[in-house]
């Protein structure tokens, strides 16, 4: 029979609908996103709140020095708190600088000071022994302890500091000391060879950035490889290929579903990326990263090439496998490569030009996430062009294998029911013409 | 016209349809008939391209199956499926584009099909929610669709209550007036008398029975007539023994004689002759013997079942 493009198309059509128009797309297409963002507020959000919680509830210190030291110390603490310390603020402009008071009490033994900290008059209590400036031992007593009770430790170490060298140094040299690096511009050589301003936000997106597009690449993949195992399983289980293959081959009903789930699978990924971009474009602009075009042109054909690859592996898995349980079985060693680079992810980020990164790059099955990891790296050496090459042709190879061989299995395996077919007869379908 | 011609398709080394040959022309009801794992099933996915004969030619009008040819076959699975999210108009739609027709054309044969069988109030309903001998009228509509040149049909009435059976026997008529060719394959022997011209039967992948289908009941008859009459029919020529049957009687020949002859004798004796008949099998008991006994299954095979009736083809 012909090939027909029309008919592929129309089964592409119907597939991409009825994949679009399920519940679940629409939950995966929302609910994701929804998904990252809620986790991510959740890594983010406490810790800065518990910072800020932690400076304002500092109103009053009580002191009890035994040591000596700090009997002629200041009685006030003021702390100086930037929103600038979140990376994914999109405040642009000076930051607006916030400033806490905490008033020092001294205390003459821990006990009054302790029952005043249990009576609620004083925020923390902070003992300082005979022997302080030998051992550097300290205890600070609190009324409870937070996830991230260090909050506090700033402007105690500050007032520790300050006072601790108050009439030997002068208040700028006390300044200097309490914070030398606050004043620090670290400039980082970029692909051109140029230095680049780098802040604690690019240092996020340095990390951020690689995960995403690979997550996003990887997520993609699998879930329109996902969508054909389980559009090829059902309509297996529930008999109605055979009516189908008698108007149209297995080459088009193959070729339409790939084209329509492959194409769903670029409507999760065009809505994420507009959402990521929506979201997280202006704190990427601050943080100054510049995505190429180049590298949307290579996500674009890496996912193409990846998702055929895999694609066409699940299309072969649920044409031999009886049922959607028995695919899943077959389908998870495989989906588990493509994953495989996230294990290794401090490694790809950490020397993106390394051999492991090198190595799974040209591995086709690891190929797409790892190589869109190593190109989003911000300000990481630029992956050779040969290697983009190799990676892409092999990749290339390994998908038109793939095809050809799912095609022939799938062919055979979607009339075979009750027995699922051991890798010798499976090799000898996709050898077969 | 159907043509095939010594089709042939291994498994394994093992022949599951064996230099198979049959013409089927417009407008005929041919029924396909084995027993289960006769190779019915092969032979039909061969006709309809799903899989390639090892050897022989399938042709549709001249032209092999393989090519656009396909497009005017449509085949009821015995086994079948209907995507259940589907809307009953969509779905019907889908498969008519399928077959190249215009979204249009598409819509207003699924309106027609749907009316002919009494689905059009379910149109815009979910498959999944249609009785299950509406699916299997949907999945009729399927096939049917695109108006197919041949039209192949595994156990079309399991499923279906009296009436629906009615209507499909209906609607098979229509499309053999139309000049559409009809394959049947069923084991309701009494569909396959009442509704097929001639009949193929194989088993384990020979043909061992093809013709019309009276042809092949007379073929299998008992060498013997029932007749209603009165008078005396003892010791008549040729004539071996009288017994009732039906409330009729029947009347088994010398292996010399024929129904003529005996016909010719009861008519000298003045016998009062109401009815006389051979004394066929039902094809469902020819169907027995002949698979129990693996007639046409000895040497020669398919060839002497192509003899059983010289005028079938």
């Amino acid at each position: 029979m012909s090939f027909s493009w029309p008919r592929v198309l129309t089964i592409a059509r119907r597939e991409f609908l009825s994949t679009v128009r399920r519940k679940a797309f629409v939950f995966t297409l929302i609910g994701m996103p929804a998904y990252f963002a809620f986790v991510s507020w959740m890594a983010i959000k406490p810790q800065i709140a518990e910072r800020l919680q932690a400076l304002k509830s500092l109103t009053v210190l009580a002191v009890v020095d035994s040591s000596g030291l700090y009997h002629g110390a200041r009685r006030e603490i003021r702390t100086e708190y930037s929103p600038g310390d979140n990376p994914f603020s999109t405040t642009s402009g000076s930051p607006q600088v916030q400033w806490f008071r905490t008033e020092v009490h001294l205390y003459p033994d821990q006990k009054t000071a302790t029952d005043s900290l249990k009576a609620g008059r004083v925020s923390q209590v902070l003992v300082i022994p005979p022997d302080y400036l030998a051992t550097g031992k300290l205890r600070r007593y609190a009324s409870q302890s937070g996830l991230f009770s260090s909050g506090a430790d700033r402007p105690v170490t500050r007032w520790l500091v300050a006072n601790l060298l108050a009439d030997r140094v002068d208040s700028m040299r006390i300044e200097r000391v309490v914070r030398p690096l606050h004043g620090l511009d670290f400039y980082a050589m970029n692909r051109q060879g140029q230095f680049e301003l780098r802040d604690e936000r690019r240092e996020a997106f340095d990390f951020l950035l690689p995960m995403s597009f690979g997550l996003m690449l990887g997520l993609c993949i699998v879930i329109g490889g996902q969508y054909l195992l389980q559009g090829v399983s059902e309509e297996k289980e529930s008999r109605i290929l055979e009516s189908l293959l008698c108007t149209v081959s297995a080459e088009e009903l193959l070729g339409g579903k790939l084209i329509g789930l492959g194409g769903a699978g670029l409507t999760l990924v065009a809505v994420w990326m507009f959402m990521g971009a929506s979201f997280g474009g202006p704190a990427a602009a601050l943080a100054q990263i510049h995505l190429s075009p180049a590298l949307f042109f290579f996500m674009l054909t890496y996912l193409l090439l990846g998702y055929l690859f895999y694609g066409s592996l699940m299309t072969g898995i649920g044409a031999v496998t009886n049922n959607m349980r028995e695919a899943q079985q077959f389908a998870f060693m495989f989906t588990f490569a493509n994953w495989a680079p996230f294990i290794m992810l401090t490694s790809i980020i950490g020397r993106p030009d390394g051999r492991l990164a090198v190595g799974l790059s040209l591995f086709p099955p690891t190929a797409p996430v790892t190589m869109m990891i190593r190109m989003s790296v911000p300000g990481g050496p630029a992956v050779p062009e040969w290697q983009v090459g190799l990676s892409m042709a092999l990749l290339a190879a390994a998908a038109w294998f793939a095809l050809i061989g799912s095609a022939r299995v799938f062919r055979i395996g979607l009339l075979l029911h009750g027995k699922t077919p051991n890798l010798p007869e499976i090799l000898r379908w996709a050898r077969s013409g | 016209m159907l043509e095939l011609r010594d089709v042939v398709k291994t498994y394994d080394g093992r022949a599951v349809v064996n230099r198979v040959s049959s013409e089927i022309s417009p407008g005929e009801i041919f029924a396909l008939l084995g027993p289960n794992g006769a190779g019915k099933t092969t032979l039909i996915r061969m006709i309809t391209d799903i899989l390639k004969p090892d050897s022989g030619t399938i042709r549709l009008d001249g032209r092999p199956v393989g090519g656009d040819e396909k497009r005017r076959i449509a085949y009821l699975p015995e086994e079948r499926g209907l995507y259940r999210r589907a809307k009953v108009t969509e779905l019907l739609s889908y498969y008519g584009a399928l077959k190249g027709m215009a979204a249009s054309a598409a819509r207003d044969a699924s309106r027609r099909l749907l009316e002919r069988v009494g689905l059009a109030d379910r149109a815009d309903d979910q498959v999944q929610t249609l009785s299950k001998g509406m699916q299997q009228k949907l999945q009729l509509c399927t096939a049917l669709i695109g108006d197919p040149g041949l039209l192949i049909l595994d156990e079309p009435f399991s499923g279906l209550d009296p009436l629906n059976v009615q209507m499909l026997e209906e609607i098979l008529h229509e499309r053999s007036q139309a000049g559409v060719t009809v394959v049947l394959s069923t084991h309701q022997m009494n569909k396959v008398e009442e509704l097929c011209d001639r009949a193929l039967m194989i088993n384990r992948g020979y043909m061992v029975l093809h013709g019309s289908v009276p042809e092949i009941r007379r073929q299998y008859s008992d060498h013997a007539v029932v007749v209603r009459a009165s008078g005396r029919l003892e010791d008549l020529p040729g004539v071996r023994s009288v017994e009732p049957f039906n409330g009729d009687l029947k009347l088994t020949l010398e292996a010399d004689a024929t129904p003529d002859s005996v016909l010719r004798a009861l008519v000298e004796r003045r016998v009062v002759i109401e009815s006389f008949s051979l004394a066929t099998l039902p094809l469902e008991d020819i169907f027995v013997k002949v698979v129990r006994e693996g007639l046409g299954l000895d040497q020669g095979r398919s060839e002497r079942a192509a003899e059983v009736a010289p005028g079938a083809r």
